[in-house]
């Protein structure tokens, strides 16, 4: 047997094609977290002058059902909420072209589930509608 | 070009050394797409789906509440980062929140709960950031289905 093997370059390939699959592999199983901004309700800065925004309250009920004041745009079972988006679009090109600022309030009952108040914010990220607070109802 | 020489006698021969290269690139390519997007999982939470939500930066200060939801009682139990809370303490969690916050206007309670979790629930994290004096408020969900 020789003294001087030299560096073997095929067993390294090997390996490296391994890594590097596992990787491959693992970058299409990853799921990232993000986020959707809002902020609290009542939160005004009183030393400047206040331009009034048009405001909106998008309700989120018990059992999944979704409004806009008050009127139904969203059925319990309506994961995309389509509905909502169109509306969403429409007020949003208004707000645009009259220059007035858009405020939602999305406002759930108090057992409406998380998972739904989720689906409302990212629908008004998709629409691309920032000036979100978030409020639960009181029970009347 | 590789391969390309050999004075036009027989068969180009088989280039390792450029291969090894784009092996290589490609290799540190996979490896920092899946290592800068490893989740702190908890396994208690099951996240909603937000696919159109913005990607959570981790380098911005925040006040991470965690909130799983117990389907047995009906009860939600809250974490901040790693530290189960006493919801019956909100002013000793609004002072530790008010501490982590200080003079940066730009902190922010960045909320994870379960998605089975009730609205009242996480209306009760509001207030605690409200009593810190945070008004930033984000919601995390997943940015796709597990």
């Amino acid at each position: 047997m020789p003294s001087d093997a030299g560096f073997q370059i095929a067993p390294m390939i090997d390996v490296v094609f391994v890594i590097m699959l596992f990787f491959m592999v693992m970058a299409g199983a990853v799921k990232v977290e993000h986020e959707l901004k809002t902020t609290l309700p009542g939160n005004a800065e009183t030393a400047k002058e206040t331009e009034m925004p048009d405001e909106i309250t998008i309700g989120v009920a018990e059992n999944g059902a979704i409004t806009i004041n008050e009127d139904p745009v969203g059925q319990p079972n309506d994961k995309t909420l389509e509905g909502l988006y169109n509306e969403m679009m429409k007020m949003g090109t208004a707000a645009k072209q009259s220059k007035t600022k858009l405020l939602i309030t999305v406002q759930a009952e108090e057992a409406a589930k998380y998972e739904r108040v989720i689906n409302v914010l990212d629908v008004l990220a998709r629409a691309d509608i920032t000036n979100v607070t978030f409020a639960v109802a009181e029970p009347e | 070009m590789a391969g390309g020489g050999g004075g036009g006698e027989g068969e180009p021969e088989f280039q390792v050394a450029p291969m090894i290269d784009v092996l290589l690139v490609l290799l540190i390519f996979f490896m920092s797409i899946t290592s800068a997007q490893v989740l702190k999982v908890d396994k208690n939470i099951q996240l909603p789906v937000a696919s159109h939500g913005i990607k959570r930066d981790d380098k911005a200060a925040a006040g991470l509440i965690n909130i799983s939801w117990d389907k047995n009682t009906g009860q939600a139990k809250y974490k901040l980062d790693d530290r189960e809370l006493d919801i019956n303490d909100k002013d000793g969690i609004a002072k530790e929140l008010a501490a982590r916050k200080g003079s940066n206007e730009k902190y922010r309670l960045l909320i994870r709960a379960d998605r089975q979790c009730h609205a009242k629930y996480i209306s009760k994290a509001l207030e605690w950031g409200a009593e810190a004096g945070i008004d930033n408020i984000a919601f995390s969900g997943l940015n796709r289905e597990e």
